[in-house]
């Protein structure tokens, strides 16, 4: 189980992004990070997966628990090991590997041979399509098909927590909806508890069990799922949804109608 | 034309060591951007490191070229560990001119330690020479372009199938992803350092081996460079073609176009044949173009 208690982050000793961010993701549970652009969520993401420390930022008060584990001090590679593993925003595939070798990179940190490469056949169950681009050189692969290779790389650490930053980021709603089914087929089929970052709210919300709203480095509301989708702000502001649950009519948007309540 | 066939073989072989030579730079270059100016003297330390051993420890071969390659990774790793980690997020250039002094450390060391500066290795090859159609070359080319073949085998296999290797390129590509995969990079630049060594250290006992040991050696190093950007600066591919070039230039020239022009053309025919090749292909010839996708 992770827990993030009141942390507060700071790059380079003076820009503070996050102001006190608690949460909580349960093992086996499938828990979304939402909220606009500059909210605080991929740097929320970087604390707890350690990338933090290589962009000369700094978790500069709360604490990060892993189970017993205190882990905001901890390195990225040290967190890799406990089996918090990282998918980054934007695609990140290794470029000029081939699809199978940026698997591979993902196993990095595991021994055990065997179990590799029945996982290598794992990922393969779960993306059909990765198995005959095995050889491809990844930066040649579709958008839709690199997004996945990243989720594949991530599955390869055999992680205890995925970290999935944005993976709907540029991708066409059809291929949106395969990869978080496979998403939530993964997390039950392997209890591999999933943190989602996401702007597409709807998308996040259909597998997620548990959701927290960030705006401005802070948590602003917390729920579950289905209370956070039936919530009158998440639908006005996040999902683009009037009161009535219809499609806004943009001719009759008045902004200063409707105030968030959480202000 | 038994000239022409010993100018191709003593051109092709020295090829191969600029091309070994090369690959160290390549490796560095790869996994972590860095240019390391500091090549030339690595070849110079190591091949006078390699006389100590032989000629002045008395040594015998298969106890002297392990502890050889051992110095090398040794020498890789201390450079990597001090003079490079401190300076990890820097700008890149700030890592290249650090290279560079500590190029002319080792050639400060090197005078120190040997100050007479020209020596010869001890044979490490037959003596007999060696008869291929009508032409009569020494041995030793031979040995060094099987050793050389070997050595890139090798490096190839590691890059293609080690652990190691995939991560070295996967770190060449993209840093901060490499890390979100739990590998830490400064494993990655240690050993990557470690090995251009050990590559660089072969390259200086084979390329002493046939013309002694001078402070032209470092030279050899700059050789290299031009290896490299002929090549294309992260391709082993590019390194290994690239090589043989470079050496049938010089010796093809030097053989056939001193009488008629001037003595050294053979040392400035390399960069007129790179100065074409870069405004043809600027990624050199087998360079890895970024591959993007819009």
């Amino acid at each position: 189980m992770l827990k993030l208690n009141n942390i507060e982050v700071t790059y380079l000793n003076v820009i503070r992004v996050l102001h006190g961010v608690s949460l909580s993701v349960d093992d086996g549970a499938i828990v979304t990070l939402l909220g606009a652009n500059g909210a605080g969520k991929s740097t929320t993401l970087k604390a707890i997966s350690g990338l933090l420390h290589i962009e000369e930022g700094e978790v500069t008060d709360g604490s990060i628990m892993w189970n017993d584990d205190r882990i905001d001090r901890k390195s990225a590679e040290e967190i890799g090991k406990l089996g918090i593993i990282q998918a980054l925003e934007g695609r990140r595939v290794f470029g000029h590997l081939t699809a199978e070798e940026n698997l591979m990179v993902g196993a990095y940190q595991r021994h055990d041979g065997h179990a590799v490469k029945q996982d290598v056949e794992m990922v393969y169950h779960y993306f059909p399509r990765l198995k005959d681009l095995r050889r491809n050189t990844a930066g040649y692969l579709s958008g839709g098909e690199q997004q996945m290779l990243v989720i594949g790389r991530a599955m390869m650490a055999a992680p205890k927590l995925m970290m999935l930053d944005e993976p709907s980021l540029g991708l066409a709603p059809l291929l949106v909806e395969e990869i978080y089914d496979i998403i939530n087929r993964f997390n039950m089929e392997q209890k591999t508890s999933v943190l989602l970052v996401e702007q597409n709210v709807r998308i996040a919300l259909s597998i997620a069990h548990y959701g927290y709203v960030m705006e401005n480095g802070r948590i602003v509301l917390d729920g579950s799922a289905d209370f956070l989708r039936n919530n009158e702000d998440v639908k006005e502001f996040y999902m683009g949804l009037s009161a009535m649950g219809a499609k806004k009519s943009y001719r009759e948007v008045k902004h200063y109608k409707r105030r968030k309540r959480w202000l | 034309m038994a000239e022409l066939l010993q100018y191709l073989i003593t051109g092709i072989s020295v090829g191969m060591v600029y091309a070994l030579i090369a690959l160290g730079f390549a490796l560095i270059w790869k996994s972590s951007s860095v240019a390391n100016l500091a090549l030339g003297q690595i070849v110079l330390i190591s091949s006078w490191f390699t006389y100590a051993m032989l000629a002045q420890a008395q040594f015998p071969v298969w106890l002297a070229f392990p502890l050889v390659i051992l110095f090398a990774l040794g020498l890789g790793w201390t450079i990597e560990r001090f003079a490079l980690r401190p300076l990890i997020a820097q700008p890149i250039l700030a890592l290249i001119t650090v290279t560079l002094g500590i190029g002319y450390f080792i050639e400060g060391v090197v005078t120190f330690i040997w100050p007479w500066s020209v020596d010869a290795l001890p044979r490490l090859f037959p003596r007999e020479v060696a008869h291929i159609g009508p032409a009569v070359i020494s041995q030793e080319y031979i040995w060094v372009v099987g050793i050389c073949l070997v050595v890139f085998a090798l490096l190839t296999l590691f890059f293609r199938h080690h652990k190691m290797g995939i991560a070295m390129r996967a770190t060449a590509d993209d840093q901060m992803a490499v890390q979100a995969c739990g590998i830490p990079v400064t494993t990655v630049f240690s050993r990557s350092w470690m090995f251009s060594c050990v590559v660089a250290a072969i390259g200086g006992i084979l390329i002493a081996s046939i013309g002694g040991i001078t402070h032209g050696l470092v030279q050899t190093g700059l050789k290299a460079f031009s290896v490299v950007i002929l090549g294309g600066l992260d391709s082993f591919l590019g390194a290994v073609v690239a090589g043989p070039i470079i050496g049938l230039c010089e010796s093809l020239g030097g053989g056939y176009l001193t009488p008629y022009l001037w003595a050294g053309v053979k040392d400035i025919i390399p960069f007129v044949i790179i100065i074409i090749v870069m405004v043809i292909k600027p990624y050199g010839l087998f360079g890895e173009v970024r591959i993007e996708r819009i």
